[in-house]
């Protein structure tokens, strides 16, 4: 693990993965020129195509998960060991090559900063490039107007998944946190519990590899769910 | 009072059914929580059963045409019910499931952390190797 500077507080970076080994490679060597200064964790979310093994050959620390139990149950294993760890902060950072280790610094700053709880790196403040299909960007402005809806606040990219998470907002989110898409019912329940949420730019790649975790059966379920899911984080009582 | 042919089946197979799910708890395969909801359920088939006055009376006030149609509302409701119970205890084994998964995961990687060595049982590279 490369040593984290006083800078940026004590960060980890979690790369929660699925049968990733072919993206994953490019991913670590990335990470480690372009940002040596942080720790990584990889979660093998109950991958069968041996991606614990490659991230060990990079010498990066596994925790691996049995079978698949979702992203987010991989990023609540990740918050706990972060805790026991003593870490400050956790940073999500997606296996397949589509986020920028390059953003890194400026999604933990925020949080780092104490300007606010949990960071987003967003595709959406200022142009990045990035144009997301037809369908998914008629969801993300279905839960975008949610979102403002419900917290006040534009968050314009609830499905970026480049956040970084400071040490009250893992804490919590070590209990609770969706499993499947933890997008606008995790922003509506952090805003709920007065944590402060921030987006800052970003740029997004094509995967590297592997398939996209949105299969066609994913895509259909997912509005429904997040829709059912962010009621529910309106409604509910924080735990 | 006379039992029609549908009420003497209705009831028969529940107390039938009933003596079956007995037997499956004796044999450790149902827990007595599970078999509760069953037993009422069956209990409550066979009373309409055995009995065409209180069968009448719940025609009569749910405003239904015949009283075999009542001992079928009624399984068909109890079956509703049976599932909502089971599918709440599914959703919290599956929780309890994803704990224990997840505390797994963070032992074994203590473990490994003290042990110096990956723990390769279960590595997931079957596909690769």
């Amino acid at each position: 693990m490369a040593r984290a500077s006083n800078v940026v507080g004590r960060t980890l970076v979690v790369i929660p993965a699925l049968n990733e080994c072919k993206s994953l490679p490019a991913t670590l060597a990335k990470l480690r020129a372009d940002a040596p200064q942080f720790d990584v964790l990889v979660i093998d979310d109950g991958s069968r195509d041996g991606t614990a093994q490659v991230a060990r050959a990079h010498g990066i620390p596994v925790v691996r998960h049995a079978f698949n139990l979702g992203v987010g149950a991989a990023m609540q294993t990740a918050f706990r060991y972060a805790i026991e760890h003593g870490y400050d902060m956790a940073v999500q950072f997606d296996a397949d090559g589509q986020h920028d280790a390059k953003d890194l610094a400026a999604v933990v700053a925020p949080v780092a900063d104490g300007r606010c709880d949990v960071s987003i790196g967003s595709r959406y403040v200022t142009s990045t490039g990035y144009r997301a299909p037809l369908t998914r960007r008629m969801g993300m402005l279905l839960f975008s107007g949610l979102v403002r809806l419900a917290l006040k606040q534009r968050i314009a990219d609830t499905t970026s998944g480049f956040r970084a998470y400071g040490r009250a907002a893992m804490e919590v989110c070590q209990h609770d946190f969706p499993r499947d898409f933890p997008d606008a019912p995790l922003l509506i329940m952090l805003a709920r519990r007065g944590f402060t949420l921030l987006e800052v730019p970003a740029h997004m790649h094509e995967r590297v590899a592997g398939k996209s975790f949105y299969t066609l059966g994913k895509s259909l379920y997912y509005p429904y769910k997040n829709l059912l899911a962010s009621l529910m984080a309106l409604l509910q009582r924080p735990r | 009072m006379f039992l029609s042919r549908t009420q003497i089946i209705a009831a028969m197979a529940a107390v039938g059914f009933a003596m079956f799910v007995l037997d499956l708890v004796r044999r450790r395969k149902l827990s007595e929580d599970f078999s509760l909801l069953w037993l009422l359920s069956t209990a409550g088939i066979a009373l309409l059963g055995f009995s065409t006055g209180v069968l009448q009376a719940v025609t009569r006030a749910l405003g239904i045409m015949y009283e075999s149609s009542t001992v079928f509302a009624a399984g068909i409701g109890f079956t509703v019910v049976l599932l909502l119970y089971v599918s709440v205890r599914l959703s919290r084994l599956a929780h309890e499931n994803l704990l224990l998964t997840r505390e797994l995961a963070l032992l074994r990687r203590t473990l490994e952390e003290r042990t110096g060595a990956a723990l390769r049982s279960d590595d997931g590279g079957e596909a690769a190797r």
